[in-house]
């Protein structure tokens, strides 16, 4: 397939490593999935080293890679606010939030 | 009629039962595709849509009100999987093929569903939500009518097959008296939101539930897992804990023979709850809660600060701390614990803490020496778990020496606390008086000791009826224990979950325990039966219970 490449478009990607205790599910994949939605640009998500990335704007998706904490994720964007996207979601992966998997035993 | 499960909130109600079997939601059958009128479909479809998403409002914002942020957030993610673009598109070309709204829509979480329940716990978890999800899709499309369950007249039961998150959220707890369930487990999410609105819970009773009436009066008794249609005075008194008000101060016998009431700890959290319930301190501190959930041991001030904070909570009253027993169906991820075949009899406490472990253990006296010259330190006791030979009391006393040694060297203040060890093995009850010679306290662990006597798997539901603290063989390892105690001047306590059934208090004090500790929600309907007891009468019957050869033979005495 032929496509057109500007530099616009352009993926942009991060690698990151999640660190909520929780992994990718509960709330932060909730979260995850919330603040992907916000942005305009093309979001996937999937393990850093494999090949299963799914749409970010998906929470049926994103919970069933079954990422567990302290797992590496390449997150791409690709559109006008790209990196503002990767800045948020990466800042979201990286903030614990242990409290919460107390509360809910 | 008396079913029992899994109690899942130990607490205790009586009501009326109210059967909830949501509506019918069987679907008719699929027709051609072209007679279907996918535009008329589509409508249907987000109709059914917007009122899913209207109803998952309300119960986030009940949850909220009435459980918490927390407990609410899993409906933000029920919002999410509504609106889900890989869920929604494939339905919706589901319907522009031809396919009705509500098999698109069963089609779709069917498979979404499945591929969830493959997998493992957390994952499974999901599939319940999925359902919840799709349940609430096809009863707007179907038409069928929802029982709203915010609206219950006061003192129902309520029965069902099985309860969705969403379900349990929506209960109030003031009219509800308890649940119980055919189907979950004690973790499944809509047990953990019972507990935390503290409804009465006892769950996957099993089919039996099925022949329970509406409108019978039923007792939910989630402290022993029974469910009892029509339950009597005594069954009545003897569930759970809540009818019985809270005695705050130490209780003894009608003649005057003191008996402490203790709780059973396992977190910092439950001090406060078991203070609050009139526990004459601690009994049984599972040291382990430290240990777990978490990548690394905690370290000595963690561990100091705990049992400080448990002194604190109990200024007066006694705290036994068990160190760390692990092993078993215990895990500990991060300390590597070798695989094991039996591991009910492998390495397991004591044999951990003097062998591969031995560094940790020494982290954990350090902390308890030192909490010994605390403020409350003259109230701390400590005990070793799983001792089977007197060379490993002595070897654990030896590490007690050094420990307190090495503070002594570093100018550290320390005070030895009591010392005692867990009867938890028919090897420990034959030698409970050379034990009592050495020790200060021997404490009955009656989980494990009946485990141990019986050779029964306590997991194991095949065999179930054997891991049974009545069994005569088991009453006469708690009647040696006590006896070789005697004279020697140790004093002897039970931790086990027999120590908190109250229609078993008289027959204990009977056997000559000085201590009791259990679950906190036990302990006033506990305070309340040994204020009723008389030593003779209760020595009487414990008498007549040991000359007994069966099991039946016990529960007609007991019940005579």
């Amino acid at each position: 397939m032929v496509r057109a490449c500007t530099a616009k478009s352009h993926a942009m990607e991060r690698i990151v490593a999640v660190v909520p205790e929780a992994g990718l599910h509960a709330r932060p994949a909730s979260k995850f999935v919330q603040t992907a939605n916000r942005f305009d640009s093309e979001i996937t998500v999937g393990r850093a080293d494999g090949e299963d990335s799914v749409s970010a704007n998906s929470m049926l998706a994103v919970t069933g890679l079954n990422i567990e904490h302290g797992e590496d994720v390449r997150i791409t964007a690709e559109g006008d606010d790209a990196a503002a996207a990767l800045d948020e979601l990466e800042a979201l992966l990286t903030t614990p939030v242990e409290d919460e998997e107390e509360a809910s035993e | 009629m008396k079913l029992s499960g899994v109690g899942s909130t130990p607490l205790s109600g009586v009501g009326t039962a109210r059967w909830y079997r949501p509506g019918d939601l069987t679907l008719p059958e699929k027709p051609d595709p072209s007679e279907v009128e996918s535009d008329a479909e589509q409508s249907r479809f987000e109709a059914a849509q917007a009122t899913a998403r209207a109803d998952i409002e309300t119960a986030r914002q009940q949850a909220a009100e009435r459980v918490g942020e927390d407990e609410a957030a899993v409906f933000e993610a029920h919002l999410q999987f509504l609106d889900d673009p890989q869920l929604v598109d494939d339905i919706e070309r589901a319907i522009g093929g031809g396919t009705p709204a509500e098999h698109a829509v069963n089609d779709r979480f069917g498979e979404a569903t499945a591929q969830f329940e493959g997998m493992d716990g957390r994952m499974a978890e999901r599939a319940d939500d999925l359902r919840d999800i799709r349940d609430r899709l096809l009863r707007a499309l179907l038409g069928v009518e929802t029982v709203d369950l915010s609206a219950l007249p006061a003192g129902t039961v309520l029965l069902a097959e099985r309860l969705t998150p969403s379900d349990t959220a929506e209960l109030d707890p003031e009219a509800v008296a308890g649940i119980a369930t055919v189907t979950g487990g004690r973790t499944s999410h809509a047990a953990i939101i019972a507990r935390s609105l503290s409804i009465p819970a006892v769950v996957g009773v099993g089919e039996g539930l099925n022949r329970i009436e509406e409108g019978a009066t039923v007792l939910i008794d989630g402290e022993a897992g029974r469910v009892v249609v029509d339950p009597d005075e005594d069954e009545r008194a003897a569930a759970g804990g809540v009818d019985a008000p809270v005695v705050e101060r130490a209780v003894s016998t009608a003649d005057g023979k003191r008996i402490e009431v203790a709780a059973n700890v396992g977190g910092s959290a439950e001090l406060d709850p078991a203070a609050a319930r009139g526990a004459d301190g601690i009994g049984l501190f599972r040291s382990e809660f430290l240990f777990l959930d978490r990548q690394s041991p905690p370290d000595e001030s963690e561990q100091y600060e705990a049992i400080t904070t448990a002194l604190e909570a109990f200024p007066d009253d006694r705290v036994v701390v068990r160190t760390l027993d692990i092993g078993g169906d215990k895990d500990v991820p991060y300390l590597d614990l070798p695989t094991e075949t039996n591991p009910f009899l492998g390495q397991r406490g004591i044999r951990l803490s003097l062998g591969t472990h031995s560094e940790l253990f020494e982290t954990q006296l350090r902390a308890l020496l030192r909490a010994g010259a605390s403020e409350h330190g003259d109230d701390l006791a400590v005990m070793f778990p799983m001792v089977t030979r007197i060379e490993e009391v002595e070897a654990a006393i030896e590490h007690v020496e050094a420990v307190a040694a090495d503070l002594e060297r570093e100018g550290v203040e320390y005070a030895v606390p009591e010392l005692g060890v867990m009867i938890e093995t028919p090897a420990a009850a034959l030698l409970a008086d050379a034990l009592a010679e050495r020790l200060d306290f021997l404490s009955i662990g009656t989980n494990d000791l009946t485990q141990y006597v019986m050779a029964v798997d306590r997991e194991n539901d095949a065999v179930a009826d054997y891991h049974d603290p009545l069994q005569p063989a088991v009453l006469r390892a708690i009647d040696r224990t006590v006896s070789a105690a005697e004279g020697r001047d140790a004093w002897v306590g039970m931790c086990g979950e027999m120590a908190g059934d109250p229609e078993l208090t008289e027959l204990l004090v009977g056997l000559g325990l000085d201590e009791l500790s259990m679950s906190a929600v036990t302990v006033p309907a506990v305070k309340q039966q040994v204020q009723q007891t008389t030593i003779d009468d209760a020595r009487e019957l414990a008498d007549e219970v040991l000359t007994c050869e069966t099991r039946a033979e016990i529960e007609a005495i007991l019940n005579g």
